[in-house]
């Protein structure tokens, strides 16, 4: 009993909870964290330097300290007419913009570049476990939007979403408020039964505990013994 | 021998996973060879028994209700597992269950009774888990481990813990 208090206290301080089998990811860092999403981290930003090499910028990505956002450039994915590098910033927006008839399942980063880009790049955002998977990733010029909605490309890592884009500006992944409305109004309603059945399975563990303490111990013997000879 | 075995063994299988793709190999591959560190050992000296089966599927659940309480007590969109990683899940806790409250759990109580079995495939079981998991989660997963571990001590069972292992990774 006091290991799995011992257990309920410790998983209770990592959202959202116990993990195994594959790899967690790492606690998402919110601007705005929802309130399943336990203890919070602010989410970082980023800072890139792109050097100019023969007339042409070189390929390099950029990304938050947290790694919660990496957008890569392309050789020559920046207008360097009478530049000498090319600084690019990441940063998470606050307030949490809220558009009507969207929801953003992640940070909105804004990310700003000194010179015009002419390639597309690739956008990698991370999302969070406790979070329903984005449906695409949203770009707007300006925080009042509009917003544009950018296809996401096949999933390559779990808690990922990823996309191409022709311009900078600021970043979100989520989906329409129209696809959650089922979804999250069912959670709710399932919740609580969950929570039922799981204290009703584990007053149930009380039973083998119950039945196993009445059976007198055998004196000598290992206990392993003892069942064979049950068997 | 049987520990390096068992912790290489995790720690590869963490590394082998971080490739695009080789998530559900690495799992599958991972929790077979964990099941190999049993090899040799009598199924009753592994708390595998057949006797109280069916309590000991019960205990499981309900052992799985614990691990899951957190997570169902605080979340309000369920994170899914995707499909394909379900049944490597399900593999990779057997493999884990059998290595770590089996074969490991069993040489270690020869060597110094329960007290070491007990805190000796606690501490196995997080150290494995060092490089799949962040640094915030290994108190969880130790804890978990104790758990499962006093369970394994208490009932003389693999049964259940091997059930919830394999509920909560599914669930989760």
């Amino acid at each position: 009993m006091l290991a799995a208090i011992a257990y309920i206290i410790a998983a209770w301080s990592v959202a959202p909870g116990f993990y195994d089998g594959f790899s967690p990811p790492q606690p998402y860092n919110f601007v705005c964290p929802p309130p399943q999403a336990g203890a919070n981290s602010q989410p970082s930003s980023g800072h890139l330097n792109i050097k100019i090499i023969n007339g042409s910028s070189d390929p390099n990505s950029g990304f938050t300290d947290d790694g919660q956002l990496v957008i890569g450039f392309l050789p020559g994915a920046f207008d360097v007419t009478g530049k000498s590098s090319v600084n690019v910033t990441i940063t998470p927006v606050t307030p949490c913009p809220n558009p009507n008839g969207l929801r953003f399942v992640t940070n909105t980063y804004l990310i700003t570049a000194d010179a015009p880009l002419v390639k597309k790049s690739n956008l990698v955002m991370r999302y969070s476990n406790v979070s329903q998977d984005p449906s695409y990733i949203y770009r707007a010029k300006s925080l009042d939007g509009p917003w544009t909605r950018l296809d996401v490309q096949q999933q390559a890592q779990l808690w990922t979403t990823s996309t191409q884009t022709d311009q900078l500006g600021y970043f979100a992944a989520g989906f329409p408020s129209s696809a959650i409305s089922t979804a999250s109004s069912s959670n709710q309603e399932i919740l609580p039964i969950i929570i039922a059945v799981l204290i009703v399975a584990v007053l149930l563990a009380g039973i083998p505990l119950a039945v196993l303490r009445r059976r007198p111990a055998r004196a000598g013997g290992r206990r392993d013994a003892e069942e064979d000879e049950d068997e | 021998m049987l520990l390096a075995y068992v912790l290489l063994l995790e720690w590869t299988r963490a590394l082998a996973a971080t490739i695009p793709g080789a998530v559900v190999p690495a799992l599958l591959l991972g929790g077979a060879g964990l099941v190999l560190a049993a090899w040799g050992w009598p199924a009753e000296r592994l708390g595998l028994g057949t006797s109280r089966l069916g309590l000991r599927l019960v205990g499981g659940i309900a052992l799985a209700a614990v691990l899951l309480l957190p997570a169902a007590a605080r979340v309000s969109a369920v994170p899914i597992l995707p499909g394909a990683l379900a049944i490597a899940a399900v593999v990779v806790s057997i493999g884990e269950e059998v290595a770590f409250r089996g074969a490991l759990f069993a040489a270690l109580e020869d060597i110094g009774g329960a007290p070491v079995a007990v805190s000796g495939s606690t501490l196995a079981w997080t150290a494995a888990h060092a490089l799949s998991h962040p640094a915030e989660f290994l108190p969880a997963v130790a804890a978990a481990g104790l758990l499962l571990a006093m369970w394994r001590l208490v009932f003389r069972d693999l049964v259940g813990p091997i059930v919830a292992h394999a509920i909560a990774d599914t669930a989760l």
